[in-house]
């Protein structure tokens, strides 16, 4: 508090630091309620989640690669399956951008000094470590094989393996998420800065708003839910046992409730971030901005319409069925819109392939894909025959890794100057955008034919006529891994070894890139004041370019 | 909110203890309603009413025990947001149970 | 906002303004939506719990009304009017700080305490009651009985239909502490004015020997046993918020003690009182929904 107040207080004499060199010791990072200091420690810990769940994809993979069940038994894996999604979904994609990009962004792009609530930022990532060592730690146990959805009765009455221990950290877990999400709301309410009314605010900004809702309205529902599951586990009561009067569906309904509204914190962020990439690296301003935010919070708000399209086959009525099919296809309006003007965004626009911009047009494509082929599973008659096959492990590929974790790297490649200063390798980065973006399709693409042609997903073992196109889907997958552990090196390497970013590496008008990199704790030297609309690329937005230019050009040398 | 300090004027002690009685008149409503059978008028009556009383009295927490009355618009958004989303919980959830077996899809 | 004069070195910081913040009014507004956004999660919180009481008491209405029977309305009326009061001296907190008055601001936390206080010992009198008659949902939780024969007589021989449920309570022999219930009138009840379920006429029977439809006793407990549970995890989870805000409360007793809180600053009241009101209205939802179904089988 007392540095903190000393800067607050304006000593001019000061000497100008960043938010990296503001104190080195253990306890400056611990305690600290910078939301860029808690943004690089979650970069830390999402990505040791990340790799994990790497290992158990590769695990995976490598099982597949034989129609025989001979890598592990399958009761193994079971739990490898289970536990891949668990890490991947609660612990990875959930707080991917937004409590790494989004806590450390979402000040710098409306112009305040932290995050209004910082100790609540804070707890946040003290509780994602608790969730996520409550459930590493029952994963050392022997861990679970219920899968990540946790289906009653299997995981209250069948399953032996830890399903109380995970639901706990899934339930702990649930409430950093819920903390990120209030932070944002209020933090984008309250904390703009002069002049940067709603509709000036960069749309990863409204991607975010969006996406805390979803975080606050869902949430607290699938936390209630593995709350009763694990309570009904301990007592066996009854209620999700339908041999004694509970009910499964009901276990199916509440889970869906939030865990398909989740699948729009997993998208929503990501698609911020492309909003970004694509305007910004077409030097354009975006194409219908009104529409891609106000089409982010009818995500928000349609996508908790369409939860029973998880449950045709489970035993809901058809009637449900039909009404959630159809809402589902209209769930889809909105993310086509998005689609639609990023790519009239791209026409005419002067477009730079640079690294970011990879990622971003990778995105454009496999989530393309990822969206239509949900349509095809929403489609009451075509899922009976697709559900529960490889053709929907295909689907949610696309989107969640085509889509959030293409969005993710390319932001964190975007970002990465102003996080750390330092200018990462284009070459190499290009060239890991490209294997990742061919790894990834010649992992998943296969899958969508193996789904079709009736592998269901959830085995260790598939019929041998098979065998080619899981062989294509693993070698794809060594690919994809080898994009993916390609930026960790020389992202890493450009810390140390990097050329100097400078303040604005790529000419940008958003208000992140007005001030230094990295910036200081207190974000920005004086209180911005905004006079230009988002994505105002000439000389109106008081963008110096030239100046610019010549100060990073004398800042590089 | 920047003018919080002007909130005392709105409420006063008589009225506090108003709002107070409010309540406490509709408990005891609510405990005699639930022992008169109003269920053989349409089912589900008696519990109708108990969640109208309800409703009531908890509408009238919110507004001035709680101070929405003078908010801002969010926080009204807020309020009645978040009962639109249980709503939205309870009748898709329902929909569901509603229509189990019944009707042209049945069998 | 009030504006307090500034030296030239440092820019004045008004008592309780974190450094994030421009201002005052900018604090406050972002406590409180802070505080509200907290809320609406906590009402999809609970509100899981009422989807699920909301689909089992639509499939099992005879079990939840029979449940609901057996549970305390007068202490469960005297709680509720007990939080309505403590609801009150809460809303004078706030009242009062907003006077900057700190003796009446102290003794109103006080007594928001006591009846916070009240309000869980006489949940812990309804809890010992469940306890005692067996009606704890989970095996063995409940208090074990002997099987001594002076208790056999009283109603076991008879169908479980024609248990008189206005009888006094009797204690059924319970040797391993089991969830027990042994009167299912109200289904017999429900069965001849014929408004039985569809799930319940499934859910309640078993074919009998001549292929007619038999009451089954146990088959009826197991759908009185989710009620209970249903009763157990909302009044629990309602009384762990309670606990927070008497923690709460602790802690807003001794700043106000301090003389913290003034017309200048009572954000924290006010927030706490928030969290209080809202617990307060969760039980005045709960109270009608488990205390009172069916109450008029009774008379
Ligand atoms: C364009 C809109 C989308 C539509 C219409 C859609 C539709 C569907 C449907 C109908 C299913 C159920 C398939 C089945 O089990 O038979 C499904 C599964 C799934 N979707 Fe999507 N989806 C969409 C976007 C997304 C996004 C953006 C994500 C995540 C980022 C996602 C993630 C998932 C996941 C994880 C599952 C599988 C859940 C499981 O384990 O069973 N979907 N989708
Ligand atoms: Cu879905």
């Amino acid at each position: 508090m007392n540095a903190q107040t000393a800067i607050t207080e304006g000593h001019a004499d000061t000497p100008k630091g960043n938010y990296l060199t503001n104190g080195s010791t253990l306890a400056s990072w611990l305690l600290t309620k910078d939301h860029k200091r808690i943004a690089i420690m979650y970069l830390i810990s999402v990505s040791v989640f990340f790799m994990m769940g790497g290992l158990y994809a590769a695990t995976i993979r490598l099982e597949l690669l034989t129609p025989a069940s001979d890598l592990v038994e399958t009761a193994t894996y079971n739990k490898v399956f289970t536990q891949h999604g668990i890490l991947m979904i609660f612990f990875f994609l959930i707080p991917s951008i937004p409590a790494i990009l989004g806590n450390f962004l979402l000040p710098l792009m409306i112009g305040a000094k932290d995050l209004a609530l910082p100790r609540i930022n804070l707890i946040s990532l003290y509780i994602y470590w608790l969730g996520g060592g409550l459930t590493l730690f029952a994963l050392m146990q022997g861990g679970v094989d219920t899968g990540w959805t946790f289906y009653t009765p299997y995981s209250t009455t069948f399953s032996n393996s830890f399903v109380m221990f995970v639901g706990l950290g899934i339930f702990i877990n649930g409430f950093s998420s819920i903390l990120t999400g209030l932070n944002f709301i209020v933090t984008i309410h309250t904390m703009r800065a002069p002049g940067m009314t709603w509709f000036r605010m960069p749309l990863f900004v409204w991607a975010h708003y969006a996406t805390s809702l979803v975080m606050i309205l869902g949430t607290p529902v699938v936390a209630i839910t593995v709350l009763l599951l694990a309570i009904e586990r301990a007592t066996h009561v009854g209620i999700f046992d339908p041999s004694i009067g509970g009910d499964p569906i009901l276990f199916q309904h509440m889970f869906w409730f939030y865990s398909h509204p989740a699948v729009y914190i997993m998208i929503l962020p990501g698609m911020g971030v492309i909003s970004e990439l694509i305007s910004n690296f077409s030097r354009k301003k975006v194409f219908g901005y009104e529409f891609i935010a106000f089409s982010s919070i009818a995500i928000a708000v349609f996508g908790f319409l369409v939860w029973g399209h998880h449950m045709f086959v489970s035993g809901q009525s058809i009637y449900a069925g039909m009404v959630f099919s159809f809402l589902t296809m209209v769930v889809a309006v909105p993310s086509a819109i998005k689609m639609f003007n990023w790519t009239a965004t791209l026409y005419k626009g002067s477009i730079s392939f640079d690294t970011p911009m990879l990622y971003a047009l990778g995105f454009m494509g496999l989530f393309l894909i990822g969206g239509l082929t949900g349509l095809f599973l929403g489609a009451i008659g075509l899922t009976v025959h697709l559900t529960d096959t490889y053709f929907v492990v295909a689907h949610f590929h696309y989107v969640m890794v085509g889509g959030q974790v293409i969005a993710y790297l390319g932001g964190i490649h975007y970002w990465w100057p102003k996080m750390t200063g330092r200018m990462y390798s284009e070459f190499w980065g290009k060239i890991s955008a490209m294997l990742v973006f061919v790894g990834f399709n010649l992992t998943f693409f296969p899958q969508f034919i193996l789904g079709y042609q009736g592998m269901p997903r959830r085995y260790a073992a598939y019929p041998e006529e098979l065998q080619v196109l899981n062989i294509f889907s693993t070698a794809g997958a060594s690919v994809l891994g080898i994009g993916l552990i390609m930026p960790a090196i020389y992202l890493t390497h450009s810390l140390i070894f990097g050329k100097k970013a400078g303040d604005n590496p790529w000419m940008h008008p958003g208000l992140e890139w007005r001030t230094s990199s990295p910036p200081p704790t207190e974000n920005f030297d004086v209180m911005p004041v905004v006079t230009w609309e988002a994505y105002e690329f000439g000389e109106e937005s008081g963008l110096d370019l030239e100046g610019a230019k010549r100060r990073d050009a004398a800042s590089i040398a | 909110m920047s003018d919080n300090n002007s909130e005392h004027l709105h409420m006063n002690i008589p009225k506090y203890i108003g709002i107070f009685m409010i309540l406490v008149v509709g408990t005891i409503a609510t405990y005699f309603a639930a022992t008169v059978d109003m269920d053989r008028f349409f089912p589900g009556a008696n519990t109708l009413v108990a969640l109208l009383i309800a409703f009531t009295k908890m509408t009238f927490v919110m507004l001035f025990f709680m101070h929405v009355y003078w908010s801002k618009r969010l926080i009204w958004l807020a309020a009645v947001g978040s009962f639109f989303w249980l709503a939205i919980m309870f009748a898709y959830t329902m929909q569901d149970y509603l229509t189990r077996g019944s009707g042209t899809f049945s069998g | 906002m009030s504006t307090h004069e500034t030296s030239d070195k440092f820019v004045y910081h008004e008592p309780g303004l974190q450094h994030q913040f421009e201002d005052m009014g900018q604090q406050e507004e972002s406590v409180s939506i802070g505080m509200w956004m907290f809320l609406v999660q906590e009402i999809l919180f609970f509100g899981g719990l009422f989807t699920a009481y909301l689909v089992f008491r639509s499939k099992y209405p005879m079990a939840f009304a029979a449940g609901s029977n057996h549970l305390d309305a007068f202490w469960g009326g005297l709680n509720t009017l007990v939080l309505i009061v403590s609801s009150l001296t809460m809303a004078l907190t706030v009242y009062y700080a907003q006077k900057s008055n700190r003796s009446m601001q102290v003794i109103m936390i006080v007594l928001t305490m006591f009846f916070g206080a009240t309000f869980l010992g006489v949940k812990a009198i309804e809890y010992t009651d469940k306890y005692n008659h067996g009606l704890i949902p989970v095996a063995g939780l409940n208090k074990k009985i002997k099987d001594d024969k002076a208790a056999h007589e009283t109603g076991h021989e008879k169908p479980c239909w024609e248990v008189d449920h206005n009888a006094p309570a009797v204690e059924h022999p319970n040797p391993r502490g089991d969830f027990q219930w042994t009167d299912c009138s109200l289904v017999k009840l429900a069965q001849d004015k014929n408004f039985l379920t569809e799930s319940e006429k499934i859910g309640y029977f078993v074919k009998d020997e001549n292929g007619g439809d038999r009451i089954d006793a146990n088959k009826f407990r197991d759908k009185v046993r989710i009620f209970f549970f249903l009763y157990f995890v909302m009044t629990g989870l309602h009384a762990l918020h309670m606990i927070v805000g008497l923690g709460l409360m602790l802690w807003l007793l001794w700043t106000a003690f301090r003389g913290h809180y003034t017309s200048e600053y009572y954000m924290p009241v006010e927030m706490s009182g928030l969290y209080w009101h809202f617990v307060d209205i969760v039980w005045i939802f709960l109270f009608p929904l488990l205390y009172l179904l069916g109450r008029h089988f009774l008379h």
